[in-house]
């Protein structure tokens, strides 16, 4: 049972939204052979659909050229041999294969092999085992959202469904009493209901595994639930659905069919139908050269276009990329920066840091957004606590945020604040679950209700802004610190510190003011709010994390125990924690009161340049996002951005990391005024500083890591939104904090919603795997692949491009699995 | 080594990566093991070649070491569940007889 849920990927609840590769099980496998198995698991489509991609051809998105170079990496002796003899006329195998790529018949779409007896012989079965996993997990896995839960839930989920599963009326009586007799172990369940229905042991993965792909939603929320030792596991959900099989077809008419047939694949196309068609188009008598023809066509065949048309595509985004790396002459800073600005490598945060260095003579960098403190995070509220760290690692250190001394009464009105709208709000909420309550409460409150709604729908920027000073009235903030010294040791605090500022080639010339400004998303009545907030923070705002590492950063202790190690920070340098938040666009300086009196003119400036860059940015997307104005001023896209993610209806809210398509490691003069689009991950990176390759190996495996789940996550969610994205916003039903229905029952919806990717039929996201571009020498990115596995796979089974130089004059060259060869750039 | 006293008993070391390591520790609980020892972010040379040891900011991709003890009648079960778990990813698996002196503590 455990081998057959590998594949899935774990499914992470609504409120920690965490970008995952949906096919992260198979990356042990070349991505071709990894699509081509979730096809056969899943019915899902791995690439975009050739017409797509034709139409990206016929747009010039991709070029003859392009799909050259692509069938050249493909199998170099593609394009290359005699030419055909087409009665007469000669006719490369290269003008042949774009014939067939660009006029062939559509490869068949993919079809689920692996499907359940019931849903072979009896769909009216397969659809009842469906519909009993859909309520029953919603009921299960509810978190005490619905007004009544699950009766014995917290005796594990198959122990309370045992129970009450004999009683559901809706079920046949016999069907009822089989139900009955379950064994107490849901091992034992699974086992007698496979023996039931005829599954031989040598059978038993494959037949799993339908089970789970007909639902894979709620096996993947389980998977997770299951990591996380949440009460359930995929052996107790394989328990109840086969339970429901063998007890259903037991009693139906049609129970005698034998162990899973495979399901009739579309026919594809044969090599001569495919060499006729490509000849005519090339206006050639098929009769003539046919065989000649079909020779060529059968070095790639119809499967394999798919990741030929993939390869031009990304080849045309990446050509360009590194060609305008390449010119990219280093530009030397003479004096010290006005202020260092470092933000997470997040694509968003490219447009804010372009418009900021073109502000004023200010420096940036990036870095992951949790800043290397992976800490549990407890507000001033005492609310439960968030682990503040990717989810490649567990939270280290417990961190509290506090009353400064002195401020005790302040941080008191805070709470008091806190408490009483968090008490009206759980006022109305019970009302409304209450069985009188909503009659009463439409009494009270209908007359303004009405009128409420329609302000909060048509005048979304004046309600934000009234609502944002009614909360800061009733809870007025209160200057906090966070206890950084209770939660990391002092060799803790001195290695973060070190580790750093390495990891971000931020070992020398530092400016007064070095800023670490995370990164949120304000966005109203969003389940996918977290989504959009940092990844890095496993899916919450970055503010605490910046907070507690500009913390540590200013302890004198830690200076001094940096400065041993070689790294000296000037004295006047003070570090200071900010947060962008990536919806409205605006960045809030945290933790001011203890930026010193010495610095606070220079923060000042640097915090206006903040806003004009942050409103330049906000122009700048305005272009992109639907209904926005389209060439606004300044101001007027700041007053939009704003409204718009104050809108609750609004199911736009911004474009997230849309587009996102390359990690650039390397230091920031190779990029600088550049207009990256807001597609590229940029992480910090002076291979001067790491001669042993440390803080590379760090970024490579673990930023890295992150960046191509998110990276996979979209793609995915694009090019089969129906299997791995969660379709569109507007039916979406939220079930307790855990995810979505399209509907009100069914699947689990998986991965991001089609508003995350596309405007209407419109693609915003262009579905290309990442491409790592690293400055560094090669023999050192070589050791670093050779002895992580998760590197070996990302790139050498191409998940993951890589393109790199050891420096910025050298030509760039391509990672294969045969060495480093010439970018080779066909364009 | 004087054995007098001691109890035989069945030692099974797993070395799996970080990813696959749940399934391995649910594995051990459901064919009956009463407990393991875990030892992450290990080194060493495989056939794949030199595997990285701990990592600074990923502890999901590194390998681990799991250690559990089983009286003899319960090692069939857990290495039937074992032997297709890793001949689908890399890992490995060493089986050695042991002593406890404490037998109560692993049945």
């Amino acid at each position: 049972m455990a081998l057959a849920g590998r594949t899935l990927p774990p499914a992470w609840p609504l409120e920690t939204f965490i970008a995952v590769n949906p096919l992260g099980g198979l990356e042990h496998l070349p991505f071709a052979e990894a699509i081509a198995e979730a096809g056969d698991l899943l019915g899902a489509r791995g690439t975009l659909d050739e017409s797509a991609f034709r139409a990206a051809h016929a747009d010039g998105r991709i070029t003859d050229a392009d799909l050259l170079g692509a069938l050249t990496r493909f199998d170099p002796g593609s394009i290359v041999g005699q030419p055909i003899d087409a009665g007469g006329r000669l006719l490369d195998p290269a003008a042949v294969l774009l014939a067939d790529l660009l006029h062939g018949d559509p490869s068949p779409p993919p079809v689920r092999v692996r499907r359940t007896l019931s849903e072979q012989h009896a769909p009216e079965v397969a659809a009842i085992v469906d519909a009993q996993t859909a309520k029953w997990c919603a009921a299960y896995v509810d978190e005490g959202h619905a007004a009544w839960s699950m009766p014995d839930r917290d005796q594990g989920f198959y122990t309370a469904w045992r129970m009450l599963a004999p009683r559901d009326p809706s079920l046949p009586s016999p069907v009822r009493h089989r139900l009955r007799l379950l064994p107490h172990r849901p091992e034992d369940a699974a086992l007698r209901a496979m023996a039931d229905l005829g599954i031989g042991e040598s059978s038993r993965r494959h037949y799993l595994e339908a089970h789970l792909s007909a639902v894979p939603g709620w096996a993947a929320h389980i998977l997770w639930r299951s990591e996380h030792r949440r009460g359930v596991d995929l052996v107790e959900l394989l328990a109840m659905r086969l339970a429901y099989e063998a007890a259903l077809l037991a009693e139906h008419p049609l129970a005698t069919a034998s162990e899973g047939e495979d399901s009739p694949a579309a026919p594809t196309p044969t090599v001569e139908d495919r060499a006729a068609k490509a000849l005519a188009a090339l206006g050639v008598e098929p009769a003539v050269g046919l065989a000649a023809a079909a020779r060529v066509l059968e070095r790639v065949s119809v499967a394999a276009r798919s990741t030929v048309w993939l390869d031009a595509y990304e080849a045309h985004y990446r050509d360009l990329l590194l060609e305008r790396l390449a010119e990219r002459a280093p530009t030397l800073r003479a004096d010290r920066a006005a202020a260092q600005v470092v933000f997470c490598i997040d694509v968003r945060s490219e447009g804010i840091r372009r418009h900021l260095e073109a502000a004023g003579s200010y420096e940036t960098l990036g870095f992951a957004g949790f800043f290397a403190v992976a800490i549990r995070f407890r507000t001033l509220a005492g609310s439960r606590s968030t682990a503040q760290c990717p989810v490649l690692l567990q939270p280290r250190n417990e961190i509290d945020e506090r009353s400064a001394a002195g401020t005790e009464h302040l941080a008191a009105r805070r709470l008091a604040g806190e408490q009483a709208l968090a008490s009206t709000d759980e006022a109305f909420a019970a009302a409304k679950n209450d069985l009188v309550g909503p009659f009463a409460l439409a009494e009270a409150l209908g007359w303004c209700a009405g009128p409420l709604a329609l302000a909060k729908t048509t005048l979304a920027g004046p309600y934000g802004v009234i609502r944002e000073r009614l909360r800061n009235a009733a809870s007025p903030p209160a200057p906090t610190t966070l206890t950084v010294e209770d939660g990391f040791s002092p060799e803790e605090r001195a290695l973060f510190a070190e580790a750093a500022l390495t990891m971000m080639g931020l070992t020398r010339d530092f400016a007064r003011l070095v800023v670490l400004c995370g990164h949120g998303s304000g966005t109203e009545n969003n389940p996918y709010a977290s989504a959009l907030d940092c990844g890095a923070c496993g899916g919450h705002r970055g503010g605490p994390n910046a907070r507690a590492a500009a913390t540590i950063l200013n302890r004198p202790g830690v200076r001094g125990e940096l400065a041993a190690r070689g790294i000296e920070v000037p004295n006047d340098t003070w570090f200071v924690a900010a947060e962008h938040d990536t919806a409205s666009d605006r960045v809030t300086i945290l933790d001011e009161w203890l930026v010193p009196e010495t610095h606070r003119d220079e923060l000042h400036r640097l915090s206006a340049d903040l806003t004009n860059a942050a409103a330049a940015l906000s122009a700048e997307r305005c272009a992109t996002l639907p209904g926005a104005p389209r060439s606004p001023s300044p101001e007027r896209a700041r007053r939009h951005v704003r409204a718009r993610s104050t809108d609750w209806a609004q199911v736009f809210p911004e474009w997230g990391l849309a587009g996102n398509a390359a990690f650039i490691v390397g230091p920031r003069k190779i990029t600088r005024g550049m207009d990256l689009e807001r597609r590229t991950f940029l992480h910090s990176y002076e291979a001067s500083v790491d001669p042993d390759g440390t803080a590379l190996e760090t970024i490579l495996t673990a930023p890295l890591v992150v960046a191509q789940w998110i990276n996979c996550q979209y793609y995915f969610s694009t090019v089969d939104p129906g299997v791995f994205g969660s379709g569109t916003k507007t039916i979406h039903n939220v079930v307790g904090d855990i995810g979505v229905l399209a509907g009100h029952n069914g699947d689990l919806q998986l991965g991001l919603p089609w508003q995350s990717v596309a405007e209407g039929e419109r693609l915003v996201h262009e579905p290309m795997r990442l491409l790592a571009v690293v400055q560094a020498p090669l023999d050192r990115i070589d050791a670093i692949v050779d002895r992580n596995t998760v590197l070996r796979h990302l790139f050498g089974n191409q998940w993951v491009g890589l393109a790199a130089r050891e420096l910025t004059e050298a030509p760039w060259q391509r990672y294969t699995s045969h060495g480093w060869t010439p970018w080779n750039s066909r364009r | 080594m004087d054995r007098a006293g001691l109890t035989h008993m069945t030692k099974i070391e797993v070395v799996i990566s970080g990813r696959g390591s749940a399934v391995v520790r649910e594995l051990f609980r459901s064919t009956g093991a009463t407990g393991y020892t875990s030892v992450s972010g290990i080194s060493g040379l495989g056939h794949d070649g030199f595997h990285q040891g701990r990592l600074l900011f990923n502890e999901h991709d590194t390998l681990e070491l799991l250690i559990t003890v089983v009286p003899d009648d319960r090692v069939d079960a857990l290495l039937d569940g074992l032997r297709p778990l890793l001949a689908e990813s890399s890992g490995v698996m060493f089986v050695s007889d042991t002593f406890v002196s404490r037998p109560e503590y692993f049945t």
